[in-house]
């Protein structure tokens, strides 16, 4: 009896996953432009995945099966959003315009910079994973140093460094 | 039965997500879809193995899921900086137009 009803649970959460899933793609292809895309992209990335894993957790019973399928489940919503994330911030930093609907109803591409002026601001800015922390030397980034790796380039585990920099405290040699 | 009705669906959402990356006209469009291929061979695997009875295959899909941000976070840093593990020069940060 309850293995009849577990199974039909997980059927409807296996089938609404899996159309989840194909509505995020067929979004993926359809819409117009890359910010749309990445909307439709989130839906496959929630509901499809969690609803899929939803199905096959409810087959693998309390076992070491489960925990592994829900470890994927975190780490996929976890990463799934930092991905899309950083893509939209790389995108509108490459200066990707986004389409918006236009007084006339055409979809027009639209400078968000200007109607964010504080976009601008932000995205001129470092992120706060780049900036420097206090008391550490930012390393130097001339050009120079990627092309042509330094004579002291060796043992001492500067990996990449410009040797003649100041050492960098916050680096140990391990 | 159920399994390979999941499985059905995840390969058509990979085949479209195979068409974006093949049409997309940037390389973020690109990248978005590789992004979405990648989950869906993690989904791939889980289901595939869940569907043989072995479920085994979970863990290569947690590895994949692992390296998959990863993956992409790496391209777009290269793409912005043209470098990887650089830090950069705030005088030559590109400015939106």
């Amino acid at each position: 009896m309850i293995s009849v009803l577990v199974d039909i649970l997980s059927w409807i959460a296996l089938t609404a996953g899996a159309a989840f899933y194909v509505i995020g793609a067929v979004g993926m292809t359809r819409m117009p432009d890359l910010f749309t895309r990445m909307h439709s992209v989130s839906v496959s990335d929630t509901m499809g995945v969690g609803l899929l894993c939803f199905g096959m957790i409810l087959q693998a019973g309390p076992s070491l099966l489960a925990v592994k399928i829900a470890f994927v489940v975190l780490v996929l919503w976890a990463t799934g959003a930092v991905a899309t994330h950083a893509l939209a911030r790389a995108a509108l930093h490459d200066g990707a315009k986004p389409l918006l609907a236009a007084p006339d109803g055409r979809l027009v591409p639209t400078d968000c910079v200007d109607l964010f002026p504080e976009l601008g601001v932000r995205l001129a800015q470092p992120l706060a994973s780049e900036t420097p922390e206090e008391g550490e030397t930012p390393l130097p980034d001339d050009g120079a140093t990627i092309a042509e790796p330094a004579p002291g380039y060796g043992p001492a585990g500067n990996t990449g460094a410009n040797p003649d920099a100041a050492p960098d405290p916050t680096r140990e040699d391990r | 039965m159920m399994f390979s009705v999941a499985i059905l669906g995840v390969l058509v959402a990979l085949t479209l997500a195979v068409v974006r990356a093949l049409k997309g006209p940037t390389a973020f469009d690109r990248l978005l879809a590789a992004n979405a291929i990648g989950t869906s061979a993690i989904m791939l695997l889980a289901l595939f193995g869940f569907m043989t009875g072995r479920p085994e295959f979970l863990d290569i899909g947690i590895t994949y899921a692992l390296l998959n941000m990863i993956g992409t976070l790496a391209v777009l840093k290269f793409f912005r900086y043209g470098a990887l593990g650089h830090a950069q020069d705030p005088a030559k940060e590109r400015e939106p137009e």
